[in-house]
């Protein structure tokens, strides 16, 4: 039952990346002008290798079909701008990076988010509900840049403060190095997770089946973990895909204020130089994760709640 | 009760942002400023003796010191601090002159000057100064506050105020605030409507329609929504391209059309198939109502509400979008700008002058957080007033 | 001695008298009904058995103990010794009484593992043999399912197995058998008489159902408005039932070998928002007198029954005329 509804998961996951692939291809060769302008004049001969190696000399359903094969294969090129460099390993060098540092927002995120949202529900109405409340609307309201370039300009205050370097400004390392970034970076996430949560834990304190749990005595630790919370995470869990998403974007602001090298920075710098096979490649390979993602929630969510696991696998 | 909140609220709310839009139209205007000495090129006129270190001239374009001869002193050192500041501060020159014209960056603060033996470090000399305000008649001709012709002009000029002061590029942040603000918010709200409108549109025809339109409309949806949104925000506007002389709003508002129509569509289908099943169509339909007279009389009244709801939240939602699209340079291109764009350009000079990032920040928080309570006060309303039709 | 005894429970929510007046007794082995219209604050008082009323509740009695042990101030810690362990609760709706995420094995033995000290094997067969002996078919693979498997009738036998896996002294059953189907109605209610008497527990049960309750119950206790307006032992009180509140309920229950049109009691339950002058059931009494504005103390009837009537008052009914008289 299970590995059907896997397998039915995963193949509408390969449809959506050949989408995205292809959606990408056609925008990126929608561009007006030229891809090989750049500030250098170019002999003819030149062009004509250039085109070459990049196969724009071909007609548009080749160039297609050769992009959607090295695809397949996972080869995405050669970068325009940074000659001799692939796509690859751009990729391989600068995404380990990002994920940690997206890793490290997603635990924070959800950690914190549960706890708060969590707190309030338990508090409903006095005056710690008011106060994650009030974060919430706060951290909602305000663009990831700007949390991330306050946070900068509180530690630059801090270190000359103390008239030392207590926290690095910006810069990739030790573990200092990330976990401000990763704070940054999970905020407005977190914010959005702690008032969802908060909504799903007032549902389930409300309910009968913690009255229940609680007149036969169950109470603490267990009752919270294994009735509260386990029943609150199950619209968390479906949310984590929109927010690893979210995360993945607001990587490449906090990556390029923190100047840390990662795939979002590099994404961000193609961008705005035009780096075509680097811009499609790295589209791609986000769009591909981020599905990867997504599936990956759904078969979570179907581990933890046993209604969905059968009714898939029934149907 | 919901009404009342409705009413007390919504205007409430509404009042920000008008009241930005209003503001920028007397933007360029001079309210109330400084007096500033206008500066012509240095006099070379001699220096004439001085007894100990003197000011011959004090204001922010230039401080002119001399100094009389010291016996055995071949070299001098001129150094310069802030009031405050402890020891002699910033070393300015050395030489054998007996005069010095310091134009470093000056404020209108107090300076300390200190005069030493550059030899020996021996302090000679010391005195302060305030320099008085001043524009150099360069700046003022090209600012055409004098015409550009004139060999003789006024002694002080009255200068237009900047209230929130200027940026790295000498603009004045208010006026900049409310051309941005014009930029950041016609796109918040003018992308949302077009979206919404469409996906309204295409989704309620396709849930009044039914059957293989109904189908292709959702595949399509689907698929649309599966695209990593801002990925291909990025992307689409790249896409679109900008021309020389565009201000990149109209590729923006067209991207986020094509990737954000689906969440309405899907909504209004939901929406009006659940409508289609209530009785209250069947009998309007019973007693010959046309199918324009039911869309119009009965379905729209009802998908209003929902329409209003999804509109508030995806305002916040586009202006979001737009301030980090402009935030990485893929916004709006200068010179327009947006509040996003002045977020970029903010965050530069963050460590010296927090304030050009805080201000459009403020800005940008301001409008999500009160387009955010206005979305929550009419979902509420229309969470109270639906009843019937199950969201 | 009494497994129960309440005397004068009074609580307040957030400033309004919820439960006024309740007083009762309940004997070892015995069961006894709790009858009354919803809202008449059944439930409630079920609630502050378990310590489980409202955080903002304000609670007052002058007993209120089970097995001669006052109970712990609602909401304490103290608690824990006692729920599940010594007073179990049986709940109405049992679709949504067990957590949805976790199998039923897992929530049944968690029971025994708590309050008995099991490691997680003995526990695990302690559940599947408490289930067989409920007549719950494949125990053993049932254990490792989730409610939303069950049917309603089985997930009651599975809450009752619940309530009764510790062998608690008191056992609270709430309208265990309004959400279920009437042919399961009947088993369930075999279940639970033949369960009390092979285990000796107490049996607290909350119904509306008069039907219900002569079939299961030995006494039964009736609320009103948040008081217990009487008291008796089942046939007496279907019988000859004391208080007109009684005796209007007693009347309106449809009967088997009757062509009697039920009759429905005119008006509508005391708002409880307000406080209550004299009798609460006097506006809708067809017995009503001028005296009705006064508290009627708790009297007992030639039956033996305990009744807050004064209509039982040794000078009745020298001393008060009839108002409508």
């Amino acid at each position: 039952m299970m590995i059907k509804f896997v397998l039915h998961r995963l193949l509408w996951g390969a449809i959506t990346v050949w989408f995205i692939a292809t959606a990408t291809f056609f925008a990126m060769h929608a561009v007006p002008g030229d891809p090989l302008i750049q500030d250098k004049a170019m002999s003819p001969v030149v062009r004509a290798q250039l085109e070459a190696r990049y196969g724009l000399d071909k007609p548009l359903s080749q160039q297609y079909f050769t992009f959607i094969g090295n695809m397949i294969n996972g080869d995405f090129g050669i970068s325009f701008t940074q000659e001799n460099r692939r796509v690859n390993d751009i990729i391989r060098e600068h995404f380990p990076v990002s994920a940690t540092l997206g890793i490290a927002a997603i635990a924070i995120a959800l950690v914190g988010g549960v706890l708060a949202g969590s707190i309030a529900a338990h508090y409903r109405g006095q005056w710690p509900d008011k106060l994650v409340m009030f974060m919430v609307v706060a951290a909602i309201s305000v663009p990831g840049f700007v949390i991330a370039g306050l946070a900068q300009l509180i530690i630059v205050k801090l270190n000359s403060a103390a008239e030392s370097t207590v926290l690095p400004v910006a810069g990739w390392g030790g573990v200092n190095h990330v976990w401000v970034p990763a704070l940054v970076l999970g905020l407005g996430t977190l914010a959005y997770l702690s008032r969802l949560s908060r909504a799903a834990m007032l549902e389930v304190l409300s309910s009968d089946y913690i009255l229940a749990a609680r007149a036969r005595g169950i109470s603490g630790v267990s009752l919270f973990f294994r009735y509260q919370l386990r029943n609150a995470l199950l619209p968390v869990v479906t949310e984590l895909g929109p927010a690893v998403a979210a995360i993945t974007t607001g990587g490449f602001v906090v990556e390029l204020i923190f100047a840390i090298p990662g795939l979002g920075r590099y994404f961000v710098q193609a961008v705005q130089q035009l780096d075509y096979t680097v811009i499609m490649g790295t589209t791609v390979f986000y769009g591909a994760f981020l599905v990867v993602i997504v599936v990956l929630v759904d078969i979570s969510y179907g581990l933890i709640d046993p209604r969905i696991r059968l009714s898939a696998g029934r149907s | 009760m919901a009404m009342l909140l409705f009413v007390l609220l919504g205007p409430l709310v509404w009042q920000q942002d008008p009241s930005q839009q209003w503001l920028s139209q007397v933007s360029s205007g001079p309210t109330s400023g400084i007096y500033a000495r206008v500066v012509g090129p240095i006099s070379t006129k001699g220096v004439g003796n001085v007894s100990r270190l003197t000011v011959l001239e004090s204001n922010t374009e230039r401080v002119q010191l001399a100094w009389p001869e010291v016996v055995s002193v071949e070299r001098f050192r001129l150094y310069r601090a802030k009031q405050h500041q402890s020891g002699k501060g910033l070393p300015l020159w050395q030489g054998r002159g007996r005069s010095y014209t310091d134009e470093l960056q000056l404020r209108r603060q107090i300076y300390r000057y200190t005069l030493v033996d550059a030899d020996t470090g021996m302090m000679l000399f010391s005195t302060e100064t305030r320099p008085e305000p001043a524009i150099s008649v360069f700046e003022a001709q090209l600012q055409e506050l004098i015409p550009a012709s004139a060999t003789v002009y006024p002694e002080y000029l009255r200068l237009p105020a900047h209230p929130l002061g200027t940026d790295a590029l000498g603009r004045d942040i208010l006026a900049r605030l409310m051309a941005g603000g014009r930029s950041s918010l016609f796109v918040g709200i003018v992308a949302p409507l077009l979206f919404i409108s469409f996906g309204a549109i295409f989704g309620g025809l396709a849930g009044y329609i039914g059957g293989k339109f109904d189908q292709f409309a959702m595949r399509s949806a689907d698929f649309v929504v599966a695209l990593p949104f801002l990925l291909f925000m990025i992307l689409l506007r790249i896409a679109f391209g900008i021309g020389p002389g565009q201000d990149g709003i109209l590729p923006l508002i067209l991207a986020m059309l094509l990737l954000s129509w689906p969440s309405s569509a899907r909504l209004i289908r939901g929406q009006v198939l659940a409508l289609r099943s209530q009785p209250f169509i069947d009998s309007a339909r019973l007693s010959g109502v046309t199918t324009w007279g039911i869309f119009r009389r009965h379905i729209f009244p009802n998908v209003l509400p929902v329409l209003m709801v999804a509109f508030s939240f995806a305002i916040p939602q586009a202006i979001f979008t737009e301030a980090f699209l402009s935030f990485i340079g893929m916004g709006v291109s200068p010179p327009s700008t947006s509040w996003g764009a002045m977020c970029n350009d903010g965050i530069k000079t963050l460590l010296s002058h927090p304030g050009q990032l805080l201000w459009p920040a403020a800005m940008i928080s301001i409008s999500v957080l009160a387009f955010n309570i206005l979305g929550d006060a009419l979902r509420d309303t229309a969470d109270k007033r639906s009843g019937g039709v199950g969201q | 001695m009494s497994v129960v005894a309440i005397e004068h429970l009074q609580l307040a929510l957030s400033g309004n008298q919820v439960l006024r007046e309740v007083s009762f007794s309940l004997e070892e082995g015995e069961c006894r009904a709790l009858v009354g219209e919803s809202g008449s604050g059944k439930s409630l008082t079920a609630m502050c058995l378990l310590g489980l009323a409202p955080p903002n509740a304000v609670l007052n009695a002058e007993q209120f103990s089970v097995m001669g042990q006052p109970l712990p101030a609602q909401g304490h810690r103290d608690w824990r010794g006692w729920r599940g362990r010594r007073i179990a609760m049986i709940f109405q709706n049992p679709m949504t009484a067990l957590s949805p995420t976790r199998t039923i094995g897992a929530q049944l033995s968690e029971c025994f593992r708590l309050h008995r000290n099991m490691d997680r094997r003995q526990a695990r067969a302690e559940s599947a043999a408490l289930l067989e002996r409920l007549a719950i078919p494949r125990a053993e693979q049932r254990l490792s399912q989730y409610p939303f498997e069950f049917s309603g009738g089985m997930l009651q036998r599975v809450m009752i197995a619940l309530a009764v896996a510790c062998r608690p002294k008191l056992l609270i059953a709430d309208e265990p058998t309004t959400a279920l189907d009437v042919t399961v109605q009947a088993e369930v209610l075999a279940l639970l008489r033949e369960l009390q008497h092979e285990q000796g527990t107490s049996l607290l049960f909350i119904s509306h159902d008069l039907g219900v309750v002569a079939n299961i119950a030995d006494t039964v206790s009736v609320m009103y408005a948040g008081e217990t307006v009487e008291s008796a032992s089942v046939a007496s009180l279907l019988r000859h039932p004391a208080h007109p509140y009684s005796e209007a309920l007693q009347a309106a229950m449809p009967r088997l070998h009757s062509r009697e049109i039920t009759v429905a009691i005119p008006g509508s339950p005391p708002d409880m928002r307000g406080t209550i002058q004299g009798c609460a059931f006097a506006p809708r009494c067809k017995h009503r007198m001028a005296i009705c504005e006064d508290s009627p103390p708790l009297l007992i009837s030639p039956r033996g029954a305990g009744v807050r009537c004064w209509r039982w008052h040794p000078d009745y009914p020298e001393r008060w005329r009839l108002q409508h008289d």
